[in-house]
């Protein structure tokens, strides 16, 4: 499952983030790889970014869907 | 490329600001360098950077901001070029000025710093911020656990500063001594092989920490793999079979291992040195914020953006244009009064140029960098790139051009220049080579004083419509022909925050001399060269040499060639001198209205301003100017050549 699929609201842990080394570490840059717990905060509308807030620092980040569907996650909904 | 590089000045200590994007860094250097500064590009990019001299302690200091960076990783140019700078052997001491509030973020960058072993103090900045998040920082904790001084700051308030770069100063080669960062045994075990081996050519070629190389190479850092792969093939061989191994006992891809590893040790840091509390309650700004991300909150941000943009252009821009003819008028009676023969045409080049400087300066870009410096300051900019992003996508746009776009409809200058906030240089490129098709306020005045006037609100509202469809086609086919796709956005959110207005006020300031730095000697030398023509009498041979423009292919008088001519340096002299080319007072009289309109959509097409061209020269070099001429050129010829040819 990726981070792609997830709704609004939704929480859940990355496992891994593909999609070449540019990708991964930027997100890793952004604090944003495996074994991080994420929450989706909003998806922007016209199928625009998805607001990702890291759990436990309170950073946000935008990513754009492109990006979003290399992040690959645990699923973790209640 | 780092080996020839040594040691600058004797005299001069040079100390490089780095950290995160967002994390203060220009607040610091804007505290201590003051309204001296000067910006650059790191040579054969387009990345840049601003530095400073200032006297601390007795002592002559240059002070360098770089590009924020999230890693050291060389992702993109402006990581690589902050890299290159940091290991040039060039700087001294590093301050790196981390997020306090973000502070498990902000510490892998950090500890890849820390892995350079170049002298260096850490700058908790934002530490009201992590405050308001119940963070407790055990400052102590941090220094015994890297060997790094720390010092608290609010950069905004200046606070802290001061012993910042004391503390900077003290601090040598001699007296450094950091804990390196210590990584699992398997880690640890494998760098140690490694090390064995090192070759002594590479140790000769690249005067850095050797451990440091290594781990570069254990990052898969394609730069160090390519210096290593030329001194000695077989010893890169050896790295990555190491580094195969390690990636397979940790069940891990190959790029991340290492970086799963030092966020591990990140992690273990942040639980020793911060405690957080318990927080209190909602802020104000985060309820605002909460606003903000929802669509109609965002969409209101976004229009009311737009609107203040339109309002202070048209508004306080004319206000400030009208309340500036009087003087800059009597000026120009006085000197013309005063000077006569080849002088006088000297002098009016001059004051061409000056008032053509002015007149842009004061009531188009001083309001519009406040406003882009406001957005970017509150936080409100990436929240608004957050709505647009999807749509302009379609475009070949990005969340980010949303500003530029928004500001164009201004001035193309300050848009332009606002510009820089998009990271990948394809996405940069084409919102530049998009923004001068946006219809400024200058030519939005040429849309209303003869569209508006002669043709009628519908054809107005038409030549608006069709203007910002050619702007978008152009991103569009832009897009499409880039070899580079674009990476799609990702982009830090930081929290709302109050704008500080002197940390407005150095923003708009330090832009607005970069503008006139540059742009100023050629609006300047442009209109002494106009002067010198129309002194001369050239109007007549203007006229003829572009008549096959004008006549053939755009159906209108010749005697507008020279009026289209001076609409290249001001585009406001089109509409000023056109009554003269003319000889009337009524267009209407002279022109059919399908002339008008194809002269109106020309105008508003054709080669951008003076202004707008060396902004695009500074901005993004000399062949994206000539690009940008050459499409804003041919495709108004086409629009207008085939509405002349249609109608
Ligand atoms: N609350 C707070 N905000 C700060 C502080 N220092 C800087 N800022 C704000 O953080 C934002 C980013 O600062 P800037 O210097 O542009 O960051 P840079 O990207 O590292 O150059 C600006 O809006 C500053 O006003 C601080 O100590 N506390
Ligand atoms: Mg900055």
């Amino acid at each position: 499952m990726t981070l792609l699929e997830l709704k609004e609201g939704d929480t859940a842990v990355i496992s891994r983030v593909s999609g070449g080394k540019g990708v991964s570490a930027r997100m890793a840059g952004l604090g944003l790889h495996a074994g991080k717990k994420v929450r989706v905060v909003r998806a922007a509308p016209f199928r625009g970014p998805l607001l990702i807030e890291d759990i436990s620092s309170g950073a946000r980040t935008m990513i754009g869907r492109g990006i979003a569907s290399h992040v690959e996650i645990l699923d973790e909904k209640p | 490329m780092w080996k020839s590089l040594t040691k600058s000045h004797n005299s001069e200590t040079v100390i490089a600001l780095a950290g995160q994007p967002n994390c203060g860094k220009s607040t610091i250097f804007n505290a201590v360098a003051g309204f001296k500064v000067n910006t650059g590009n790191f040579s054969g990019t387009t990345v840049s950077y601003t530095e400073t001299h200032v006297y601390i302690g007795g002592r002559t200091v240059r002070l360098i901001d770089l590009p924020g960076t999230y890693s050291i990783s060389a992702n993109d140019i402006a990581e690589r070029v902050a890299r290159d700078y940091l290991l040039s052997g060039q700087v001294d001491v590093i301050i790196n000025v981390v997020d306090a509030s973000l502070l498990s973020r902000s510490l892998e960058l950090t500890l890849q710093l820390m892995e350079m072993n170049v002298p260096m103090v850490i700058g908790l900045n934002m530490i009201d911020d992590a405050q308001k998040k119940g963070m407790e920082i055990d400052i102590q904790a941090l220094t015994s656990l890297t060997g790094l001084e720390a010092y608290p700051l609010i950069a905004v308030q200046g606070s802290g500063v001061q012993e910042l770069f004391d503390a900077a100063l003290k601090i040598s080669e001699n007296n450094f001594h950091r804990v390196p960062p210590v990584y699992d045994r398997d880690v640890e075990e494998c760098i140690a092989r490694i090390e064995a081996r090192y070759p002594s050519l590479l140790r000769e070629r690249l005067k850095m920490d050797t451990r440091f190389v290594i781990i570069r190479l254990l990052e898969m850092d394609e730069e160090f793999e390519r210096i290593v792969a030329e001194a000695d093939r077989e010893f890169l061989e050896y790295v990555i079979e190491n580094r195969r191994f390690l990636a397979e006992i940790h069940d891990w891809p190959e790029s991340g291992v290492f970086a799963s590893h030092r966020h591990a040790l990140v992690l273990d840091l942040f639980e020793q040195v911060v405690a957080v509390k318990s927080r209190t309650g909602t802020s104000l700004s985060e309820k605002i914020d909460r606003f903000v991300i929802n669509p109609v909150g965002g969409l209101v941000a976004t229009v009311g953006a737009f609107f203040l943009m339109f309002a202070v252009s048209f508004w306080f821009g004319n206000l400030i244009a009208d309340l500036l003819e009087v003087p800059l008028e009597t000026l120009g009676s006085f000197l013309m009064s005063h000077t006569s023969g080849p002088t006088a045409m000297l002098v009016s080049g001059v004051y061409d140029g000056f008032t053509a400087g002015v007149g842009i300066v004061l009531p188009y870009l001083v309001p519009l960098l406040v406003i882009l410096s406001l957005l970017e300051d509150t936080g409100l900019l990436p929240r608004i790139a957050f709505m647009a992003d999807g749509l302009l996508h379609r475009f070949g746009l990005h969340g980010k051009s949303v500003v530029p776009i928004i500001m164009g409809y201004g001035c193309n200058v300050p848009a332009i220049m606002a510009a820089r906030n998009l990271e990948y240089e394809r996405d940069r490129i084409i919102t530049m080579l998009m923004v001068p098709f946006i219809a400024c306020s200058a030519r939005t005045v040429i849309i209303l004083a003869l569209a508006g006037k002669y043709l009628g609100a519908g054809y107005t509202t038409l030549i608006y419509l069709g203007n910002i469809a050619i702007a978008l086609g152009v991103s569009s086919v832009l897009s499409r022909l880039s070899a580079d796709m674009s990476p799609g956005i990702i982009m830090d959110v930081p929290p709302l925050r109050k704008p500080y207005f002197h940390v407005v006020i150095r923003k708009v300031w330090a832009r607005i001399m970069e503008f006139l730095l540059f742009a100023w000697p050629v609006i300047a030398i442009s209109s002494i060269v106009l002067a010198v023509f129309s002194y001369v009498g050239i109007d007549d041979v203007i006229n003829r040499v572009l008549s096959p423009i004008t006549t053939y292919i755009l159906d209108l008088p010749s005697e507008l060639g020279i009026t289209l001519f001076l609409g290249i340096f001001r585009k406001e002299l089109t509409l000023i001198m056109l009554n003269s080319a003319l000889g009337t007072t009524d267009v209407s009289a002279v022109l059919s209205s399908a002339q008008l309109l194809v002269l109106v959509v020309f105008t508003v097409l054709y080669i951008p301003c003076i202004a707008t061209i060396s902004t695009l020269w500074k901005e993004g070099g000399w062949k994206v100017a000539l690009l940008s001429i050459a499409l804003n050129t041919s495709i108004a010829l086409a629009v207008a050549g085939s509405l002349a040819f249609l109608l």
